[in-house]
């Protein structure tokens, strides 16, 4: 059953990446744009030049070879296609910025295209586009060179943006999530990889996104959907389909995570899966989630990491997540939590779950910690009800060991905690 | 004499007025082949402009030409700075509550960034301009940067690292590399909504008597005709002086501080309006404020702590860590400065400390 469900999302993969790569190929001529500039290396200042008075419907080919840079930007123009000659071939370092906080910044673009470039070593992020519409990375690989603390926080970081389309896309050694999608209304991101970041990608205070046939591996966490409280948009319907999520157990490298952190990507436990984080409306199906030996997929609210967290509700943030549907999807886990697992918070939090578990049922036989953590903590807790399954939380999902309600508003509290594997309630009707 | 000087100015503007109208006009002459345009056109020089008379490094104001000084200005690495405004012939600004007047159609503003050496001379580095095309009515900006001879300054896009050893205010040596701004960085501070716009003439940020003037600013603007429909001065706001602790609070002075160094980017039409950290005067909200917020994108930046501010400990306050810091990615503000503004960053680690603990 399992291997089918694994052969069915390749399958799947494939048709992607060829109906993908179709669609790639229709679109990879030039003459949409009015202008074509085409620099080689050696040229860095004139490329800084001509992207300062850039004019509405241009392309800027760069072509094959090493480009050193301290930052570039693109500002409020309309059509732009940034294009080198392939990952391997166009590289863009930026390890001599001095000033700024990325690489590269666009802002209030509508129409912006990057694609078949390499850009690595920021000191921030690598590249940051922002209020802007109709955004596409296509065919970039954006890289630090070493993971740790280092290393900037976002490699692909389109925040505050209309209609993003991030493919065919590499990220490697972020100190936060290599493609994190921030703020933005609908997205789209697909065939992408992700290797050595803390996350391999996040979708924050996002809607309408839909995450498929990525593979991230070999991060601390690989994919989180999380809301944040104080910002512009709330998130929420977000889909996340046919992925390949698995053997993310390296520590957590975000410099955040080094002071006990209450926020953000420093929260995640080395090993989790995936992460919802008080993010409503997901749906999350057909994924391999194998070896991720913290926690497969790992459900919380914000009260988990934020004790006011409910005081921070408003129309953009709600800390309990609501419409939760997992289906379908393959979970797996290893035989004992990464050695990183045990020196991080959250990590810690979770060993101790699972040796609460294996305490009070003996009949468990030290089994693993579930594949699916609920932090239990439900909206009976504004409204005093007392229903089962108060915010449509929705799990379909066979096997042994799938799932327990961690009770994590009690976990202070060893007297009154009372983790529990009642998954009947969560089950799809 | 006031009236003689008023006389004077008037003389000078026409024939400032004539230059530059010439100017124009010569510009589009050498470009037939451009459609008529009524609009704006940088010169290749600043001294193409005439707005200053005699030798130009003196920055002699032509008497058009309002010099300006803000209560609490922008901190770019020790810079002196001179400002001013330059109004089309027989039009003036006005008057529109705290923020920044009216200005009209071909209004230019100029700031003149130097620093201090070594022999404690003025040495020129750049002058920034931001133009009111009438063509669109939108504003546009330009950077001039001076020669190695100091005679003069040339249109430069691109931005600039220059290496200087400047004396900071108490007259301590420091070297750096001063960061000219490109054309979009200039964006990045001046942009709003989207639409980019003045920052400093603010009525709010005018209006007090300045170092060695008798008469407040904003009334001797008007007095020259240069500001219109100003009400009587206590009925306008006033941005405190940061470094007047004789007159404001702590709390007045970093809030002045913060509302000029940060809020220009840190609103929720700004640069940084993602974070969710809103930091204009104005604000009251202390989430926005910082206090007790978590930072949204801060990642290493944040230096691994928890909260913008914890009231009663600077020390564990991102806001007081990323202003001490001079590193790219961490540095706050990210723009405009390449050295740590070591008595900015005192005036926000004694506001912080000294916000009651609990505070929230």
């Amino acid at each position: 059953m399992e291997k089918f469900r694994s052969y069915g999302a390749s399958i799947v993969a494939v048709l992607l990446v060829a109906i993908s790569s179709c669609n790639t190929a229709t679109e990879k001529s030039n003459s949409g744009y009015t202008n074509t500039l085409s620099f080689s290396p050696g040229e860095e200042s004139k490329i800084s030049e001509a992207l300062l008075s850039l004019k509405d419907s241009s392309v800027v080919e760069l072509k094959a070879g090493n480009y050193k840079f301290d930052n570039l930007s693109i500002a409020q123009l309309k059509h732009i296609m940034l294009k080198g000659e392939g990952p391997d071939k166009t590289i863009l370092d930026f390890s001599s910025q001095t000033q700024g906080g990325e690489g590269i910044r666009v802002t209030d673009v509508t129409g912006f295209n990057i694609e078949d470039i390499k850009l690595q070593n920021a000191k921030g992020d690598l590249i940051k586009v922002t209020k802007s519409r109709d955004v596409v990375f296509r065919n970039v690989h954006a890289v630090w060179d070493k993971s740790d603390s280092s290393s900037g926080g976002y490699a692909l970081y389109p925040v505050m943006c209309k209609n993003v389309l991030l493919e065919n896309c590499y990220v490697q050694g972020s100190s936060d999530a290599g493609i994190y999608v921030g703020q933005t209304d609908s997205a789209v991101v697909r065939n992408c990889k992700g290797f050595r970041n803390v996350a391999g990608c996040e979708i924050e205070n996002t809607t309408n996104a839909e995450v498929y046939g990525n593979e991230f591996w070999g991060n601390c966490a690989g994919f989180l959907v999380f809301d944040l409280p104080t910002l512009s948009k709330r998130g929420g319907h977000v889909k996340a389909h046919d992925n390949n999520i698995h053997d993310n157990n390296e520590r957590n490298f975000a410099k955040a995570g080094s002071f006990g952190t209450t926020w953000g990507v420093g929260n995640a436990a080395p090993g989790s899966g995936v992460i919802i984080l008080a993010a409503s409306d997901i749906e999350l199906y057909n994924n391999q989630i194998v070896n991720n030996n913290s926690g497969a997929i790992l459900l919380a609210s914000g009260l988990v990491t934020d004790d006011s967290a409910l005081n921070k509700i408003n129309d953009n943030y709600f800390p309990i997540s609501k419409n939760i549907f997992i289906h379908d999807n393959t979970l797996q886990m290893g035989d004992a939590f990464p050695a990183p697992a045990l020196e991080h918070h959250m990590g810690k939090m979770l060993v101790g779950i699972e040796q609460a578990l294996n305490m009070m049922d003996t009949t468990r036989k030290n089994k693993r910690i579930p594949l699916i953590l609920y932090d239990g903590i439900s909206t009976n807790i504004i409204t005093g009800g007392q229903s089962a399954n108060p915010d449509s939380l929705c799990i379909k999902q066979t096997g042994d060991n799938v799932f327990v309600n961690a009770d994590m508003l009690h976990i202070q509290d060893q007297k009154n905690w009372k983790p529990n594997i009642v998954i009947d309630p969560f089950v799809c009707k | 004499m006031k009236e003689g000087r008023i006389i004077t100015v008037m003389l000078c503007f026409v024939l400032l007025y004539t230059l530059f109208a010439q100017g124009c006009s010569s510009t589009s002459g050498e470009q037939p082949k451009e459609p008529a345009n009524t609009g704006f056109h940088f010169k290749d020089k600043l001294s193409d402009y005439g707005f200053f008379a005699g030798d130009l490094k003196q920055l002699k104001p032509q008497a058009a030409l309002f010099h300006y000084e803000l209560a609490t200005p922008l901190f770019t690495d020790y810079a002196a700075k001179d400002r001013f405004i330059l109004l089309p012939k027989g039009q003036a600004a006005k008057y529109s509550g705290a923020g920044l007047p009216e200005f009209p159609d071909s209004t230019i503003i100029i700031k003149n960034f130097a620093y201090i050496n070594e022999q404690h001379e003025k040495v020129m580095i750049e002058t920034r301009m931001l133009v009111k095309d009438p063509a669109d009515h939108k504003w546009k900006v330009m950077d001039y940067l001076w020669n190695q001879e100091q005679t003069d300054a040339v249109k430069h896009i691109t931005g600039a690292k220059i290496p200087i050893t400047l004396l900071d205010d108490e007259g301590n040596k420091i070297s750096t590399v001063y960061q000219v701004p490109n054309t979009n960085d200039c964006k990045r501070c001046h942009v709003s909504s989207g639409i980019l716009t003045p920052i400093g003439p603010k009525a709010r940020n005018l209006n007090f008597v300045a170092t060695g003037d008798s008469e407040n600013q904003l009334q001797h603007w008007a007095s020259l005709g240069g500001i219109t429909s100003l009400p009587a001065l206590t009925e306008i706001a006033a941005l405190p002086n940061w470094k007047d602790d004789k007159h404001f609070t702590l709390d007045q002075r970093a809030r002045a501080y913060i509302d000029v160094n940060c809020a220009h980017c840190h609103n929720a039409t700004g640069d940084a309006s993602n974070t969710g950290l809103y930091l204009e005067y104005e604000q009251t909200d202390e989430s926005h404020l910082g206090i007790l917020k978590e930072p949204v994108s801060a990642g290493g930046g944040a230096g691994g702590m928890n909260y913008d501010i914890i009231p009663g400990d600077a020390q564990h306050s991102i806001f007081a860590y990323r202003m001490n810091s001079a590193e790219p990615g961490t540095a706050m503000p990210e723009l405009a400065r390449t050295i740590i503004h070591k008595e900015g960053v005192k005036l926000i680690i004694d506001w912080i400390n000294h916000m009651p603990k609990g505070k929230k």
